[in-house]
């Protein structure tokens, strides 16, 4: 209970540290770092922040190394963050600083948080003044989750989406015909209901129940396939406590308390193990979790009714430090998240395509016989044509569903009354002025 | 552990103060920096709305107003004060239990004393994961024993009634060893001559235990309820590895309460003030207990 404790106290301290420095940096130039802008040999020294391990680190390595090569007047450094999960935190205790990287990555859901610091370059006007570069390449959910009112923060760096994920031989050993593209709802709970066997332990489906942004997602999805939306259009009202929400919590929850059909992880830390042990039917997943499943023969489906899913894309955000290193970092990353390097990347790591002209490179066959059930996904990447809302309190209307989702799953309320409250505290968070 | 005053007095008229100043600086500077500091900025920072993006604004007492009036918060707290008060009494006697059954010279009693204590030194989240299968209501071990004896399965770490029981559970069994340490080395400090003077006085093992030996624990018994009061209102990990503060809020604790608001919602001047109101409990909680504990301690002794 102490170490990780120390660790937030921790950043705090450097949080504070990276702003003392600040305040007494002024005119002395540090060692080690480049001078701001261009030195006297005119060569830009830009800085890059990835969350990449791995073969990922050494794709990325190689095509900074391919640039490096080829442009000696921009030299890129790219640099492992620790973990994505607290890029957030870092870029802006760099911010702070006074010293933030050109190119960091970060999480689509932190584009509103972000967009409210001046040093974030915005990038419509870069695009508007950039003939070569095509915006609309990029999928529709992409552009979605880069564009906070109307303001381009950033630009793709990776992209998923969820579908069904199912295993082949129990489907086989309750004689079922595996999920067609013309399943609904009902097909699916029906599907589990079979697929459910007490006995051995066995369920038709699994659900992450920790009440975090997954358990959320995984159920705006189910919202939009019911015709549901997350806000009104002007994102100034709840919408999912409208009928298709109600349809579609009530659905969920009959799964879990009357069928008992599904495996209910509160903890979020144990469904890809029991799938990959046999033990679940069906799964709403991504792609990442598809390495995770060596031990299932398994099968890939789009999302029941109008195959609507739900996209998480991170993007690469630029921040300002000066003119000549903005410049440099565009034309790098205009590069970098090019069709035939990002082909090159996802070859490497079995990350999707972001951009959607990527099918049409050569080696996107190779890709998809490289790893199976990611044809699906990429398909699928046309099914995701809503996008969460990019506003700074939806991660505060994420933790009202979340609560809501979950007290329906454990049977500790109806859905109509668990979204009705959590949409009265939606919108009392919305009407809240914001900066 | 104050030095007397004429000690300090005669120190720092000697001449080598500055050297021994040299020699604890860079201590001093650590601690000042990852210590004190950000004591000093989270109480700044308790008065400012701050999202750690934008330019902070003052807020005055809002903050604090805010937090008298919060529900989640007050839930918070009533978490935290029922886990500490199951945790501190559970830990505190059990280990003495533990330390008094180890203090005897059995044949292997090292190996016992070493598997006590394994559970200190392993981490958290593999302590985190562990209990998490074993207490999996479909597929774990301890709802498989209790169907073999034929008792009802349960919800554990899922039922929001359970969940933070099993969190004290866990936690107790993870931290035991540390106390059973600090236990043992009191009773074997314990003089032989007193135990053999009680037992010709004609006293049965349990009165001398009860007079003899528990006031001679007792300074060590005053630091490990203070220790684990500051420990338990402090609880992070084991709620961030297993249940994530759910089900339905049921393990929400307030640091765990403090992480959510600062680094999930990025209202980081309310979580800063809730840092500081948990500072100031933990101290006033700390000087009530050293005042009652201290004069039990030293006043009779």
């Amino acid at each position: 209970m102490r170490r990780l404790s120390i660790g937030i106290m921790g950043l705090m301290a450097l949080v504070f540290m990276a702003t003392a420095l600040a305040a007494c940096g002024g005119g002395s130039s540090s060692a080690g770092s480049p001078t701001p802008n261009a030195s006297p040999t005119g060569v830009v020294n830009i800085t890059m922040w990835h969350g990449d391990l791995d073969y990922a680190a050494k794709a990325d390595n190689t095509l900074v190394a391919q640039w490096n090569k080829a442009n000696p007047n921009i030299q890129v450094k790219a640099l492992y963050n620790g973990s994505n999960d607290y890029a957030l935190q870092k870029t802006l205790t760099a911010i702070a600083g006074g010293k933030p990287p050109d190119i960091t990555y970060l999480f689509g859901s932190w584009m509103a948080n972000i967009a409210k610091s001046p040093k974030v370059v915005l990038l419509n006007e870069l695009m508007a003044n950039d003939p070569s570069f095509d915006w609309n390449d990029f999928w529709p959910a992409e552009r979605l989750a880069a564009t906070v009112n109307g303001k381009i923060v950033g630009l793709p760096a990776l992209v998923d989406n969820l579908a069904i994920v199912y295993n082949k031989k129990l489907f086989d050993k309750a004689g079922l015909s595996y999920p067609t593209a013309q399943w609904t709802w009902d097909d699916f709970r029906a599907a589990a209901k079979k697929l459910t066997i007490p006995a051995q332990k066995q369920f038709g489906w699994a659900y992450p129940a920790d009440a975090s942004e997954d358990t959320v997602w995984h159920w705006e999805a189910m919202l939009w396939n019911y015709g549901g939306d997350i806000l009104t259009p002007d994102n100034k009202q709840a919408a999912f406590n409208a009928t298709p929400g109600v349809q579609a919590l009530s659905i969920l929850g009959d799964m879990a308390t009357i069928d008992h059909s599904i495996y209910i992880d509160t903890t979020n830390t144990k469904i890809q193990q029991t799938f990959n042990n046999g033990h679940i039917g069906m799964l709403v997943t991504g792609p990442w979790d598809l390495p995770g499943f060596p031990n299932v023969q398994f099968g890939v489906q789009v999302m029941p009714a109008n195959h609507q899913t739900i996209s998480g894309p991170d993007n690469w955000v630029i921040l300002n430090n000066g003119a000549d290193r903005v410049n440099a970092s565009w034309a790098f990353l205009k590069w970098f998240t090019g069709a035939k390097q990002q082909m090159y990347y996802d070859l490497q790591t079995g990350a999707l395509p972001i951009r959607q002209s990527q099918q049409q490179q050569p080696v996107f066959q190779t890709y998809l016989t490289k790893y199976p059930g990611t044809d699906l996904f990429v398909k699928n990447m046309s099914n995701a044509v809503k996008a969460r809302p990019t506003i700074p309190q939806y991660s505060k209307i994420s933790t009202f569903l979340g609560q809501a989702i979950v007290s329906v799953l454990l049977g500790k309320a109806d859905a109509k009354t668990a979204l009705d409250q959590a949409a009265q505290q939606t919108n009392a968070a919305l009407a809240v002025p914001g900066p | 552990m104050s030095l007397a005053p004429d000690s300090r007095a005669r120190r720092a008229l000697g001449s080598d103060h500055v050297a021994g100043w040299m020699f604890v600086a860079p201590a001093v500077v650590l601690i000042g920096v990852f210590g004190l500091v950000p004591i000093a900025w989270s109480a700044i920072m308790s008065f400012q709305a701050n999202d750690l993006v934008s330019a902070p604004t003052w807020v005055g007492l809002a903050n604090y107003q805010a937090l008298a009036k919060d529900p989640a918060f007050m839930a918070s707290v009533r978490h935290t004060l029922v886990y500490a008060a199951l945790f501190v009494p559970l830990s505190v006697a059990g280990s003495l239990l533990v330390a008094w059954a180890l203090n005897r010279k059995l044949r292997g009693v090292r190996f016992y004393r070493l598997a006590v204590f394994v559970p200190v030194v392993t981490s958290t989240v593999a302590t985190g994961i562990i209990f998490l299968w074993l207490l999996d209501p479909v597929f774990g071990l301890v709802n498989y024993a209790l169907s073999l004896v034929g008792l009802p399965e349960q919800g554990f770490l899922q039922d929001p009634n359970q969940a933070l029981l099993c969190i004290v559970a866990m936690t107790v069994w993870g931290w035991l060893g540390f106390d059973v340490i600090i236990y043992l080395a009191a009773l074997q400090g314990i003089p032989q001559e007193l135990m053999e003077a009680a037992q010709i006085d004609g006293a049965g093992k349990w009165s001398s235990f009860l007079h003899v030996v528990l006031p001679f624990l007792r300074p060590a018994t005053l630091f490990l309820v203070v220790w684990s009061t500051i420990s338990a209102l402090q609880l992070f990990d084991e709620i961030y590895v297993t249940t994530r503060g759910g089900p339905l809020g049921a393990t929400t604790v307030i640091v765990f309460y403090l992480y959510q608001q600062a680094f999930q919602l990025f209202n980081a001047g309310y979580g800063a003030a809730i840092a500081y109101v948990l500072f100031l409990a933990i101290l006033l909680i700390t000087i009530i207990q050293l005042k009652v504990g201290g004069q039990r301690v030293y006043g009779k002794s």
